[in-house]
């Protein structure tokens, strides 16, 4: 409720919708290559059924949101800027970068199925924000209900193939994404950190250099440059 | 000698091994990692190589990386002080990409392997080029040319090479185009302009050129100009390689062709913009081919040397190619199955053991199956797992052939995985090439891919000539499909599936020596149909790389519209019920 006003400025201006629903695409797009790997992977009949129609959910999903992405675009006639910084994109996350053949079934049930418990309720949340597109809202309910199929047959997976340990795996799991939103969060902002500062040097220390360095381009003739010794062998 | 290469970190990693002087095994980082064009460190791709050869890194003799990473950090950072204070934007980014990793490889890759880093050394970017064009290929002398978008400071190298009868080698450099002065860059700005992506979307703009007339080239001349020496250099006012890293193309550019194409945009052929389109597409294209031509044409004459070796990513140009091989008066041309910089990794190796080493030269077999085999029996246990129709078949080449004349796309993984962005017969989707409704039809349910994009043909070397005009020489370059060569006008109907609208087909000759299953099957084909072709594409969905298991094979199969999946004696049916669900997912 809190971030209700972010939300609502986010997706009220018609073309940062549709840079959203683009990266929206892209984050399908790649949950639904995730999957075809799980796929790939496990060694169970059951699961590998499962995440294949997922991936095909996932893949669906990329191509109604790069749809209507594009629509906006047209309409709008913007080229918008492209990306946000990681940590500011709201949405799913795919399988939260998780190297998959290190991953048990049960680990993996489980990061999926906090992954689309978060992806139902953000799409739940935009699809209330976006009341005055109603092709979006539209859009948003009708992945939402998939995602709502995902979240339910991932938990009952993992309670079969977990048993007991189902509970124990889900609170494991999430613990885990949470360590991974740190590091993304940490990541980022080191990242903004290092931007600056290396900026400041780019202002500060580096035009003495330049001055030299453009002085020595002019200098430097265009055409091939004989190599030395040193290559011939 | 136990020689490990390493190509990476900055498009398309990959690890090759190279025991006693002969390649053992060499694999892209992508395909075990399942990552499009992966550029990390390839840990996977070197663990499966010493793994494949019984080796644990202290066996390893040297570890070769593919380019100097000091030399680079020079370029770069002169490129940021020259460019200043435009280059503001591109600066940060450039320090904490050579800072945070890049250029500090020798240690990287001493910690992940755990050996001393004596053991690591770095050779320069069109070095390992050179080698993987030269070393490879069946010839004593060659001249040698190099060229893609940037190494350290070379962008293109010409050269000679020598394998003398005692075994001593050598690989001379003799003179080099520097950054900014890039044909791969030029391209790849014209690549970004058209809206595709850069180091992936090239091929996608030489498809594009057959669609157009090249009536913008005396424009695409004021970007790219001759030297008085026979070289090229670009006007960097065009160009804006340092502020903006992703497109490369300046707004003069822009002034200049007009506004540029955005990547979600359709390209529409009938409409004027597609249209613009294609002619700039054509008109680059065809600048590219006039440069690179030129080039070869001078080095030929001046080292009187009869064979070409040619490396870098723009020896991917298949028409480019081509049109060397036809024009510049070499009576041969070699291109290796990887000679973009995965291809660096081989190359580093085999230039260490032959020259940094002075081993003396022993002949690389001439075929591109260096990669992990498949588990024919895994697939069986999947198919039986899902309930999905699967056999060993004592006759399986006779089936798919029946398959194929039939109209069914076929899935074929036979062998080792091949080394290099082509499919070449361990990875293939195949089909019959007779029809443009096929063509449609791998576009449309198995591909999903612009419809502009041609497929591309494999035939039967015996029967090459008769289906396609191959210059002298014609059968070498398409022995690994680099080059692109027009069909025979008389066949053009009858192979429809696989001409492209100008004509050409970017052809694989293929020898029965080299894949004999592969060769057995063309003739299976050939005898049901009259003619030995088939369409060949890589085994592999948009923004996927090409399979490498079965399981990987099983699971593309499962998503598309794929008929049959063979691997080995094993062939799996795709049931009604699962067609169908694709189909409807499709519409």
């Amino acid at each position: 409720m809190i971030l209700w006003p972010v939300h609502r400025l986010i997706w009220s201006d018609p073309q940062r919708r549709a840079r959203k629903l683009l990266e929206f695409a892209e984050v399908e797009a790649s949950g639904g290559r995730d999957l075809v790997r799980a796929a790939e992977l496990t060694n169970d009949p059951v699961l590998r059924q499962r995440y294949l129609v997922h991936a095909r959910d996932e893949a669906r999903h990329a191509d109604m949101f790069q749809a209507r992405g594009r629509q906006l675009r047209k309409e709008t006639a913007g080229e918008g800027k492209e990306g946000l910084a990681d940590w500011m994109a709201p949405g799913e996350r795919g399988i939260d970068g998780l190297d998959l053949t290190r991953e048990s079934d049960a680990d993996l049930l489980a990061f999926l199925h906090l992954s689309e418990s978060t992806a139902a309720r953000d799409f739940a949340r935009y699809a209330r924000v976006v009341k005055g597109d109603p092709a979006t809202r539209i859009l948003f309910q009708r992945i939402l209900a998939d995602e709502d199929e995902h979240r339910a047959y991932t938990h009952d997976e993992l309670r079969r193939v977990a048993r007991r340990r189902s509970g124990r795996v889900l609170w494991w799991a999430r613990l885990r994404r949470l360590w991974k939103a740190y590091l993304r969060f940490a990541t980022a902002f080191a990242g903004v950190m290092a931007g600056l500062i290396l900026t400041l040097q780019y202002f500060v220390l580096l035009p003495p250099f330049a001055v030299l360095a453009r002085r020595n381009a002019r200098k430097e003739k265009t055409g091939w440059v004989a190599v030395g010794e040193e290559k011939v062998r | 000698m136990n020689i490990l290469g390493i190509s990476g970190h900055y498009h398309d990693s990959a690890a090759a091994l190279v025991i006693d002087g002969v390649p053992v095994a060499a694999v892209q980082e992508e395909r075990l990692s399942r990552h499009k064009n992966d550029a990390g460190f390839p840990l996977a791709a070197i663990e499966w190589c010493l793994d494949h050869a019984g080796l644990s890194p202290d066996d390893l003799d040297a570890v070769i990386f593919y380019e100097k990473p000091t030399l680079k950090f020079d370029r770069v950072l002169t490129g940021m002080l020259q460019g200043w204070p435009g280059s503001w934007r591109g600066y940060p980014k450039a320090m904490k990409n050579m800072l945070g990793e890049k250029l500090w490889v020798r240690g990287l890759i001493a910690s992940q392997l755990g050996i001393s880093a004596r053991k690591v050394r770095c050779i320069e970017h069109h070095q390992s080029h050179a080698a993987a064009a030269f070393l490879t290929a069946p010839t004593q002398e060659a001249a040698i040319i190099t060229a893609d978008g940037v190494g350290e400071w070379a962008t293109f190298t010409v050269g000679t090479g020598h394998k003398r009868a005692d075994g001593s080698t050598d690989i001379r450099i003799l003179r080099e185009l520097r950054f900014p002065h890039s044909l791969g860059l030029f391209y790849s700005a014209v690549t970004s302009y058209l809206g595709f992506t850069v180091n992936e979307g090239e091929y996608k703009v030489m498809g594009l050129a057959s669609y157009g007339r090249p009536t913008w080239i005396e424009a695409m001349r004021k970007l790219l100009r001759p030297t008085g020496d026979g070289a090229f250099a670009l006007d960097l006012r065009y160009f804006d390689f340092l502020g903006k890293v992703e497109s490369g193309y300046s707004e003069r550019f822009v002034a200049l062709f007009g506004p540029p194409r955005k990547n979600w945009q359709p390209i529409d052929l009938k409409s004027p913009e597609g249209q613009r389109f294609a002619d700039i597409a054509a008109s680059a294209q065809a600048l590219l081919e006039e440069v690179m031509v030129g080039i070869a044409a001078r080095l030929r004459n001046e080292t009187g040397i009869s064979d070409l070796c040619l490396g870098g990513g723009v020896a991917l140009n298949g028409v480019a190619n081509a049109r060397i091989l036809r024009e510049a008066g070499f009576d041969r041309l070699f291109v290796p199955s990887a000679p973009g910089d995965a291809g660096c990794a081989l190359g580093a190796a085999l230039y260490a053991d032959r020259i940094l080493f002075g081993q003396p030269h022993k002949p690389v077999p001439d075929h591109p199956y260096w990669g992990p085999q498949p588990d024919e029996a895994a697939l069986l246990r999947i198919a039986q797992e899902d309930d999905i129709p699967a056999i060993v078949s004592g006759s399986a080449i006779e089936e798919v052939a029946d398959a194929l004349a039939v109209g069914k796309v076929v899935g074929w993984v036979d062998g080792a995985l091949e080394y290099g962005p082509r499919a070449l017969g361990h990875r293939s989707i195949l089909a019959a090439p007779h029809d443009v409704a096929m063509r449609d039809r791998l576009n449309r349910d198995i591909k999903y891919r612009e419809e502009f994009r041609p497929f591309a043909p494999v035939v039967a070397a015996e029967h090459a000539d008769l289906f396609f005009e191959l210059p002298p020489g014609g059968a070498r370059l398409a022995r690994f499909m680099s080059g692109v060569v027009p069909v025979r006008p008389e066949w053009r109907d009858r192979l429809a599936g696989i001409t492209h609208v100008d004509g050409t087909a970017r052809v694989q000759v293929l020898d029965r020596e080299m894949e004999p299953r592969l060769h057995a099957l063309l003739e299976a084909y050939g005898r049901r149909t009259e003619v030995p072709v088939l369409l060949n594409t890589s085994f592999n969905l948009a923004g996927e790389p090409i399979v490498n298991t079965v399981a990987e094979a099983y699971s593309t199969f499962r998503r598309c519209g794929i008929d049959l999946l063979v691997a080995g004696n094993v062939c799996v049916t795709k049931p009604r019920v699962v067609r169908a669900q694709i189909l409807e997912n499709v519409a």
